[in-house]
């Protein structure tokens, strides 16, 4: 299945309103780069505790 | 330095990174409202919805499509666990604990009863038939079913100061979901499914984390995470979707259409954020106890109104900037707390 044009017009409309450019991208590097933090965080917490 | 500075400095430790952990936990529970608003809109979701809500309605509708999504979510929590036990080498010790199921992993599988079904559930229904600000508040009282359950059960200490905290950062929740439940709960009779449906999700996730806190004592959280993600799988693929497939919903066909591009990667990051949500979640609470875990989790309300005034551009009211302000101070009373009050988290 693909997705509709609706579906994609409500998936865009989302974004459209947001402060930071490229918003529908952006949320999933940030996401990304707070994933890689806790993966660190929690590599060192194995280390040390 | 002697031994008993020494132990204070590395309780100090401990405390900081518990703290850590549970700030970590309520940033991605505020950051997942992003993937988990968007995927509604998204094929298969949006048809599944309209299709059920023609036949049986708006209400049921709505419960029914998110335990699709729901069920969903949880998979790909699984692969995002999958991930961070791997990176941080534990597949050994999710076997032994796997294993291990009459000491360790039958607390996890409660875990997963009471915080699957039961509070998610229970706040789709809260959802569905008042509205989400009022599943948003009655989910945010769950650090009171928490700390009352762990200091009756294993006598878990909570302070006063720490009691203060919770309850200051509960009334900041409160005051920033407040203005919509007043519109909620003045638009008409509200059918009492609803108050049900909040009940379980403060109830829920309460108990999970009570019972989180005693499977925890004889393992270790990302293991036990997993274990507690497991059977959430097994209860939402083998009991709930077979279920309510018997009874007539559509839930085979449309789970069949969700392997669309945007669909997936949407589902990936929902996964990944609340998996590692829930982790850390897990991770804080042997080291700051249950009540206070919970309580800075309950961050996650005022993170998510952050996030969702980034990227989608909705701009909070003034009641929601109070209610946030007492949310960072009420995270500041229990930051504040002295170490030797946590340096033993259960009392004799």
């Amino acid at each position: 299945m693909t997705q509709t044009a609706a579906a994609l017009a409500a998936y865009d409309a989302y974004w459209a309103k947001s402060f930071i450019p490229a918003a529908d991208i952006m949320w999933m590097v940030l996401i990304l780069i707070l994933a890689v933090i806790a993966l660190w965080q929690a590599r060192t917490f194995v280390s040390e505790f | 330095m002697d031994l008993k500075a020494l132990k204070k400095q590395e309780s100090k430790r401990k405390i900081s990174k518990g703290y850590m952990w549970a700030l970590f936990c309520a940033v991605f529970w505020g950051i997942w409202y992003l993937p988990g608003t968007v995927v509604w809109v998204l094929n298969p979701f949006d048809e599944m919805y309209l299709s059920i809500a023609k036949v049986s309605g708006d209400g049921v509708s709505l419960v029914v499509t998110a335990v699709l999504i729901t069920a969903f979510n949880a998979l790909t929590v699984m692969l995002a666990l999958i991930l961070w036990n791997g990176v941080l080498g534990k597949y050994g010790e999710l076997g032994r604990t796997l294993k291990e199921f009459h000491p360790c992993s039958k607390w996890f599988f409660l875990a997963s009863i009471f915080g699957g079904p039961i509070a998610i559930l229970g706040s789709f229904i809260a959802m569905g038939f008042i509205g989400g600000a009022f599943a948003a508040v009655a989910a945010l009282l769950y650090p009171v079913v928490g700390s009352i359950l762990a200091y009756y059960w294993y006598g878990e200490k909570i302070s006063k100061r720490a009691a203060l905290g919770i309850g200051v950062i509960i009334i900041g929740g409160i005051t920033i979901f407040g203005g919509g439940l007043l519109t909620e709960l003045s638009s008409g009779t509200v059918p009492w499914i609803g108050y049900l449906g909040g009940l379980m999700a403060a109830a829920g996730w309460g108990i999970e984390g009570a019972i989180a806190g005693k499977g925890l004592d004889i393992s270790e959280p990302d293991a036990g995470l997993t274990l507690r993600f497991l059977g959430e799988n097994i209860i939402w693929w083998i009991i709930i979707i077979p279920l309510l497939a018997l009874f007539g919903f559509p839930m085979y066909s449309f789970a069949l259409q969700v392997f669309e591009p945007l669909t997936m990667l949407v589902l990936i990051f929902a996964g990944i954020t609340f998996g590692f949500c829930y982790v850390c979640w897990y991770k804080s609470f042997p080291l700051i106890g249950v009540g206070r875990g919970q309580g800075i989790g309950n961050l996650y309300g005022m993170f998510a109104i952050i996030f969702i005034f980034l990227f989608f551009g909705d701009v909070p009211q003034w009641t929601i900037l109070v209610g946030g302000t007492l949310c960072i101070i009420g995270s500041f009373v229990m930051f504040t707390e002295e170490a030797s009050a946590l340096e033993t988290l259960r009392g004799e």
